[in-house]
C-alpha cells in the first residue's frame, strides 16, 4: 500500500468542499482510502485510527489542510494528489483521464465508461429519438430530457427499451432519482424506502420533498413521461418501472402519481401492483378518478397495506405512504397547521365586498393541475390552458408551450410569472394570487427573491386602491436543498405571502378565503376534496 | 484605484461593541470564500463578514452586497476606524447597521419543554466523525458532566471534541456550541460561570481546534451564538421550531446537523439531572 500527503497552510475549505474532495478522491481507480481534514489533534486521532497518519500528517497544526491518500501504487498517489488543487478549485481538467479529449458520441463513451448504466439526453426533439436508440442500443437505461418526440416515435423507443430490460424515462421527463442520484430538477432528498413511478416532474418533487420533510427517503423515483399511461402507449414504462420497484429491496412502499389512465393501462396497472405484492399508494389527478378504481379506501384512518390506496392528491400520497412505513392510522386533513382557521379570516377581512376571484398563476403544470382539481367544485368554473373552457377565476400554467416560446421555463425566468402578477393585481375583483415556488438543482438561484418585489407592489398597488391582496403560496423543497427552503419560506413572507406546507394546502386556502361561507364549511368541516 | 465602498447591514451587539473598541488597531484578512471572508484581529478574535440577511456566527456582520468581498486578498491589512473598516481595496461602514442581540432569550417553561420533546425525538443524520469511538466518547464525557455538574468530566467532553471532523468549524466544535446554547438558553449549567472551566475550555479551543471554529466556541461560552441557532431557541411554536430548524440544518454539509445532535445531548442531559 502506498500513502501521500498534501498539507496545505491557509487553504481554507468548508466541510462541504472537503467531503466531496474526499469522496472524489475515494472513487479514483486504485485509491483504497482517502481523507481531508484540518489538522487538529482531534483529526490526527481520526487519521491513526483509520491507519491514514503519515509522519508529515502527524505534524500538522489545527489550521493546515491535510490530505492523505492512501493507494495501490505510488503512480495511483500521485496522480490522486495532483487533482487535490484542481478539485478544491472547484474545476477539474478539461480534458478527460489521461489527457484525452471529451468523448464527442455516446459509443465513444460508452467505451471510455464501460460501467456506465445510464444516459441522460437533453438535445433538441428532433434529434432525440436518434440518440435515445443509440443509449438503449449500447445497453443504457434513458433518461430523455427532451420534448417534441413523437407519439409513435415513443411507442416505437419504449418497445424496444422494455424488450432490453432498460427503461425509458420520458420524453419530457424533467425530474429522476435512481439509486439516489437526482437527474434534472431534482430536490435533495435521503435515500430511503419509498420508490416513485410518476408521470409528472413537479407531482415527484412535491411527494418526495413532503416525505422527506417527514424523515422518508427515496429508494427509487423514476419519470416514465406524461403520455405513458395513456391508450397509445400502454403504460409500457409505467409497468417496467413498477417491476423494477417490485423487485428492488429497498423499495417498502410504491407510490404511483399521474393523471387517470387509459381504462386497459388502469387494469394492467392494478393486476401488476396486486402481483408485486408490495403496500402501495396511487394518486391518479384527474375529475374521473374514484378510489373504487384501485379497490382501496381514501382517507380512511386504518389504511391496509393489502390493497393499494388511492388518493387525489399528492400530499395524500406522501401522507398514505408515511402510514404504510411507519404502520399508522393517517386521516385526511384540510390544513396540517393548526391556525389556518384564523389566518383565513384575517386575510378575508382584508378584502372588500367585490374582492372573490382566484387568480393562479404556476411554474409547476401537475401543481396547476391538482389545484385545478382542488379549486373547481369549491369554487369554479375556473378559466385555465391546462383544460380550456371559461370562468370567472383564472388558473395559469405558465410553464406550457405557449409562455415559454422564446425564453426559459418559468422555473428558471420569473418574467413571464411577474408580468402575469401585475396584470392580475390590477384587476380590482381579485381576492387571492396562488402560487408556487419550486426549488432543488436546475431550478433558479433564488426563484422567491426572482417574485418578492413583484408582490410586493402588487399588495402596495391594491392598498393604494383601498382593497387587499393576499398572497397564497407554497414552496416545493427541502432544507438541503442549494436554495434553502426557510430561507425561501423568509422571503416569500417579507413580501406579504401566506406560505402553505404543501400544494393542495395552498389552493384550500385560497378557496377559502376568496369563497363564501359553503366553501369554508365545506374544507374546514373536512369533506372533499 | 480608490476603494470599494459597502455598507454593514446587521452586526451582532458583542461584536459592534468590540468593533467600537478596536479604533486604531489593524488586523489582517484571514481567509476568503465564494461568500464569506474572516478578517483576523491582533488578539486572535474573528471578525466574519457575509452577505445580507441572518448572522451566521455571533462575530458576524452582514454587508449588502457579497459581491464587494471579492476584492479582498488574504493577509490584507484591514484598519478599524469606528464606524468604518478600511482595507486597501474596500471601506465598510456600520454607521447604519441593525444590531442584534446574539445571546439566547430566558427560556418559558412551555419553550423550553417544546424544545426538549422536538430534540429529544431524534434528528437529521450528523457527521460520521461523531459517531466514530472517540466522538462518542467525548459526548458522553460532555453529558456525564452537565448532568452531574461535574466540571472535570465536562472539560474533558470539550477537549475531545474540540476540532473533530471535517471542515472548516469541526463537527466537535459545533456539537459543543450546540450543547453550550441549550445551556444558556435553560440557564442551567453554563460552563463560562463555573470557576476555572471557562477559561480552561478556550484555551482548549485556542490549541485544539481551527481559529474559526474555536471562535464559535469562546462566543458560546460568553453565551453569544448564530441567529440561526438563536431562531431554534427563540421558536415559540412547532411550526417555527421546524423552519428555524430547517434554517439551521441549511448551514454547511453537516455544521447545522452537528449544532442540533450537541443540543440534543445537552437536552438530554439537563433532563436527566432534573430527574435525578
Amino acid at each position: 500500500m502506498a500513502h501521500g500527503t498534501l498539507v496545505a497552510r491557509g487553504a481554507y475549505h468548508d466541510s462541504v468542499v472537503l467531503l466531496t474532495l474526499a469522496r472524489a478522491l475515494r472513487a479514483r481507480p486504485g485509491v483504497r482510502d482517502a481523507a481531508a481534514l484540518m489538522g487538529t489533534p482531534a483529526n490526527r486521532d481520526l487519521l491513526a485510527q483509520a491507519g491514514l497518519l503519515t509522519p508529515e500528517a502527524e505534524t500538522a497544526g489545527p489550521n493546515e489542510l491535510v490530505v492523505v491518500i492512501a493507494a495501490d501504487s505510488d503512480a495511483t498517489v500521485a496522480a490522486a494528489l495532483a487533482l487535490v488543487d484542481p478539485l478544491l478549485a472547484g474545476s477539474t481538467p478539461r480534458t478527460g483521464e489521461g489527457g484525452r479529449p471529451r468523448p464527442r458520441t455516446l459509443a465513444t463513451a460508452a467505451r471510455r465508461m464501460p460501467e456506465a448504466n445510464l444516459t441522460l439526453i437533453s438535445v433538441p426533439g428532433a434529434f432525440a429519438a436518434v440518440e435515445a436508440r443509440a443509449a438503449l442500443r449500447i445497453g443504457t437505461h434513458v433518461m430523455l430530457w427532451s420534448d417534441n418526440v413523437s407519439l409513435e416515435e415513443e411507442r416505437r423507443l419504449k418497445r424496444d427499451a422494455a424488450e432490453r430490460g432498460l427503461l425509458l424515462m420520458g420524453p419530457d421527463c424533467g425530474t429522476a432519482y435512481v439509486a439516489g442520484v437526482g437527474l434534472g430538477f431534482a430536490n435533495e432528498v435521503e435515500r430511503g424506502p419509498v420508490g416513485i413511478v410518476a408521470a409528472s416532474g413537479t407531482g415527484l418533487q412535491q411527494v418526495a420533498t413532503l416525505l422527506a420533510a417527514r424523515g422518508h427517503g427515496l429508494s427509487h423515483g423514476l419519470g416514465v413521461g406524461g403520455r405513458d399511461m395513456g391508450r397509445e402507449i400502454g403504460g409500457i414504462m409505467t409497468l417496467a418501472a413498477l417491476e423494477l420497484l417490485g423487485g428492488d429491496e429497498a423499495t417498502r412502499v410504491i407510490v404511483v402519481l399521474g393523471k387517470p389512465p387509459a381504462a386497459e393501462v388502469r387494469a394492467a396497472v392494478r393486476s401488476r401492483l396486486a402481483a408485486i405484492g408490495k403496500p402501495a399508494v396511487v394518486c391518479l389527478l384527474g375529475r374521473d378518478h374514484d378510489a373504487a378504481d384501485v379497490g382501496g379506501e381514501a382517507g380512511s384512518a386504518d389504511i391496509s397495506s393489502a390493497v393499494p390506496v388511492a388518493v387525489s392528491t399528492l400530499e395524500d400520497a406522501a401522507l398514505a405512504a408515511c402510514a404504510l412505513l411507519e404502520k399508522t392510522g393517517w386521516r385526511r386533513q384540510p390544513f396540517s397547521i393548526p391556525d389556518a382557521e384564523r389566518r383565513i379570516a384575517e386575510a378575508r377581512r382584508t378584502l372588500t365586498p367585490g374582492q372573490s376571484l382566484v387568480v393562479g398563476l404556476y411554474a409547476g403544470g401537475t401543481l396547476a393541475h391538482e389545484s385545478l382539481l382542488i379549486l373547481d367544485p369549491l369554487i369554479g368554473p375556473i378559466a385555465s390552458n391546462l383544460a380550456g373552457g371559461a370562468g370567472r377565476h383564472r388558473l395559469i400554467d405558465l410553464g406550457a408551450d405557449e409562455f415559454t416560446v422564446g425564453r426559459a421555463h418559468p422555473m428558471l425566468d420569473p418574467g413571464a410569472r411577474v408580468d402575469a402578477i401585475r396584470e392580475a393585481a390590477a384587476r380590482p375583483e381579485v381576492a387571492v394570487l396562488l402560487l408556487d415556488v419550486v426549488l432543488g438543482h436546475g431550478a433558479a438561484a433564488d426563484p422567491a427573491g426572482d417574485l418578492a418585489d413583484a408582490l410586493r407592489s402588487a399588495r402596495a398597488g391594491a392598498r393604494a386602491h383601498g382593497r387587499g391582496l393576499v398572497v397564497v403560496a407554497t414552496v416545493v423543497g427541502t432544507a438541503r436543498d442549494p436554495q434553502g427552503l426557510a430561507a425561501q419560506i423568509g422571503t416569500l413572507e417579507a413580501a406579504g405571502a401566506w406560505v402553505l406546507p404543501s400544494n393542495a394546502q395552498a389552493a384550500r386556502a385560497a378557496a377559502c378565503i376568496a369563497g363564501g361561507d359553503a366553501v369554508r364549511r365545506a374544507v374546514l368541516g373536512g369533506e372533499r376534496p | 484605484m480608490a476603494p470599494v465602498t459597502g455598507r454593514i447591514v446587521r452586526l451582532g451587539a458583542g461584536t459592534a461593541a468590540q468593533l467600537a473598541a478596536r479604533a486604531g488597531e489593524t488586523g489582517r484578512v484571514h481567509s476568503v470564500f465564494s461568500r464569506a471572508a474572516n478578517i483576523a484581529w491582533p488578539d486572535g478574535r474573528l471578525l466574519s463578514l457575509h452577505g445580507p440577511g441572518s448572522l451566521l456566527s455571533p462575530f458576524a456582520a452582514a454587508v449588502d452586497d457579497v459581491s464587494r468581498l471579492r476584492v479582498l486578498q488574504p493577509g490584507a491589512p484591514v484598519s478599524c476606524a469606528p464606524p468604518r473598516l478600511h482595507t486597501p481595496m474596500l471601506a465598510l461602514s456600520w454607521a447604519a447597521a441593525r444590531v442584534v442581540d446574539c445571546t439566547p432569550p430566558p427560556a418559558p417553561a412551555a419553550t423550553s419543554a417544546r424544545l426538549a420533546r422536538w430534540l429529544e425525538a431524534g434528528g437529521p443524520p450528523h457527521a460520521p466523525s461523531l459517531d466514530s469511538p472517540r466522538g462518542m466518547t467525548a459526548c458522553r464525557a460532555l453529558a456525564d458532566g452537565i448532568c452531574r455538574g461535574d466540571a472535570a468530566r465536562l472539560l474533558e467532553g470539550a477537549r475531545a471534541l474540540l476540532g473533530l471532523g471535517e471542515g472548516l468549524t469541526p463537527a466537535g466544535d459545533d456539537c459543543l456550541v450546540g450543547a453550550l446554547a441549550v445551556l444558556h438558553h435553560a440557564r442551567a449549567v453554563r460552563p463560562g460561570e463555573i470557576p476555572g472551566l471557562g477559561p480552561a475550555i478556550a484555551q482548549a479551543a485556542r490549541e485544539r481546534t481551527t481559529t474559526i471554529g474555536g471562535e464559535f466556541v469562546r462566543y458560546a461560552l460568553e453565551g453569544s451564538f448564530s441567529e440561526p441557532v438563536l431562531a431554534v431557541l427563540r421558536a415559540r411554536s412547532r411550526d417555527q421550531l421546524a423552519r428555524a430548524a430547517a434554517g439551521l440544518l441549511a448551514l454547511g454539509a453537516t455544521s447545522g446537523a452537528d449544532t442540533i445532535h450537541g443540543m440534543r445531548l445537552a437536552s438530554v442531559a439537563l433532563a436527566g439531572a432534573r430527574s435525578a
